[in-house]
């Protein structure tokens, strides 16, 4: 079947014979070198065959002189097809057209997306990209390359630190970095600095006022620190001065904690073994679309996760909701009365530290006091901290 | 062609073990159950119908018999025939 493998691609004629014997006309054809393929008789002076359409003109130069006579039924293959194509006129014109619309429209600037910068610089980085021409529906093979944008919109607006330009397509997106500008620390209204806690003072570091405390001095909490009265008030002649006082009084402060830890505890595992079931969202309803089936395990951890579907940039009110349901296990465990110990030794650290902030440190802990009774520990605990006590206070409102 | 040339093919074929097809100038006939006939080294076309083929070989003819044939495909010595294939005969010279 060699000799037509691929007859459809170099296109292949029906012919049909008529004439005494018809049959051996083909005869005569393939005596030529002509490939005939489904010879069929239709009567006794009717016969059809198949030839390559690149045989048709050998087949005609055959038939003359011979009795027959040829009539071509069918063509079909590849090259009709296109003939066929190329007849229709509109359809290539239209073809031709949308191809180069397609060219048009992907050589035009669709979106600028501005990211990372407040509305009111957006709004000069639009204006200043408007005067570059990078603007939506203006042609891209007409602007600068990205590198000299960005170089230029930095000059431009002085309130950028950096910007990125970046092209993706049919679409420009920028990414700024505002320039944070700081601004100077207007000087407060006259203060004096008190103590917020009882404490010992280890510390003192004054940027502005008259220490009142030295160091080593036990204070309470309330008293004056850091005086904001400059001056000598002597008698008769006040020569004083109002100033915010200032300054960082780091003391150490003490704490009386008390804790309780229990020596059996539950905690959670997850196994590994885990079931998703997908719901479709419209509203508050949840339409179940896979995983219908609830899971053998009967401890479970839900987990949700939502998202909406999106056609272009229109939201819409849809949302695919993933449930995972992963199994879990409970866990009972003990510890011993020194781990409990520790345990909540390092809790009692952790809580008062989390309450003081990160300026404080945490020097020593000791237990004070131990009990254990209904399978909990209770300790009693004095922790001595590092901190800064200074707190403002007015001076038209103290005094 | 003379009887003493015939008795040398045929002798060429029995001691040297040379395809016979080829030496006797006779046609090569592959039968595939009933459906297709394929035959090379025919020497042409003599009839053909719906219901009978005959080719020309050296000596008489082959004639197939059957029903609903088609040529699938022909090729100046070669035949591929399709159809219920009920007869192979061999009709010798005087005949037709």
């Amino acid at each position: 079947m060699k000799p037509i493998q691929g007859s459809f691609i170099t296109g292949y004629v029906s012919i049909l014979i008529r004439g005494d014997q018809p049959e051996l006309f083909f005869q005569v054809c393939s005596n030529h070198g002509v490939t005939v393929w489904d010879i069929k008789k239709h009567g006794p002076d009717v016969c059809e065959g198949k030839i390559k359409l690149g045989d048709v003109k050998l087949v005609k130069k055959v038939r003359r002189g011979t009795g027959f006579k040829v009539s071509f039924v069918q063509k079909k293959g590849y090259p009709f097809l296109l003939k066929r194509f190329t007849r229709k006129r509109p359809l290539i014109i239209g073809l031709l057209l949308s191809f180069l619309l397609i060219i048009f429209l992907s050589n035009i600037i669709w979106d600028v997306k501005i990211t990372g910068v407040p509305k009111d610089i957006e709004e000069k980085i639009s204006k200043q990209l408007n005067q570059y021409g990078v603007h939506p529906g203006a042609w891209i093979f007409s602007l600068q390359s990205p590198n000299a944008i960005q170089q230029q919109l930095v000059k431009d607006v002085p309130e950028l630190l950096w910007v990125g330009v970046d092209q993706k397509g049919t679409t420009f997106y920028l990414e700024g970095v505002e320039k944070i500008i700081v601004k100077k620390v207007p000087a407060g209204e006259p203060r004096n600095l008190v103590a917020k806690k009882n404490g010992v003072i280890k510390d003192l570091y004054v940027s502005k006022g008259i220490p009142r405390v030295k160091v080593n001095d036990y204070v309470e909490k309330g008293d004056l620190l850091v005086s904001g009265v400059i001056g000598e008030e002597t008698g008769e002649n006040r020569t004083t001065e109002l100033v915010a006082a200032d300054g960082e009084i780091t003391a150490n402060t003490w704490y009386e904690v008390a804790v309780t830890i229990p020596l059996r505890y539950r905690d959670e595992q997850v196994t590994g073994n885990n079931e998703s079931k997908f719901f479709l969202k419209i509203g508050n309803f949840q339409l179940p679309i896979w995983g219908f089936r609830p899971p053998d395990y009967t401890d479970i951890h839900r987990e949700t996760m939502e998202t909406p579907v999106r056609i272009f940039k229109w939201e819409s009110p849809l949302a695919v909701v993933e449930n995972v349901l992963s199994e879990k296990t409970y866990n009972e465990r003990e510890r011993t009365k020194e781990e409990a110990i520790k345990i909540g030794i390092e809790q009692a650290k952790a809580d008062l530290q989390l309450e003081l902030g990160p300026d404080a440190k945490i020097m020593t802990e000791k237990v004070l006091h131990e009990t254990m009774d209904h399978g909990k520990v209770k300790l009693n605990l004095y922790i001595t901290v590092e901190e800064n006590i200074g707190q403002t206070q007015l001076l038209n409102q103290g005094d | 062609m003379s009887k003493w040339q015939q008795r040398v093919r045929t002798l060429m074929v029995n001691y040297l073990a040379l395809p016979s097809d080829v030496i006797l100038e006779l046609p090569r006939i592959t039968i595939i159950g009933q459906i297709h006939v394929y035959i090379e080294n025919h020497l042409g076309l003599a009839t053909y119908s719906d219901t009978e083929l005959k080719l020309k070989m050296k000596q008489g003819f082959v004639q197939i018999k059957g029903s609903s044939f088609v040529i699938k495909m022909m090729l100046p010595e070669e035949i591929l025939l399709e159809g219920n294939i009920t007869d192979v005969t061999f009709l010798p010279d005087n005949t037709d």
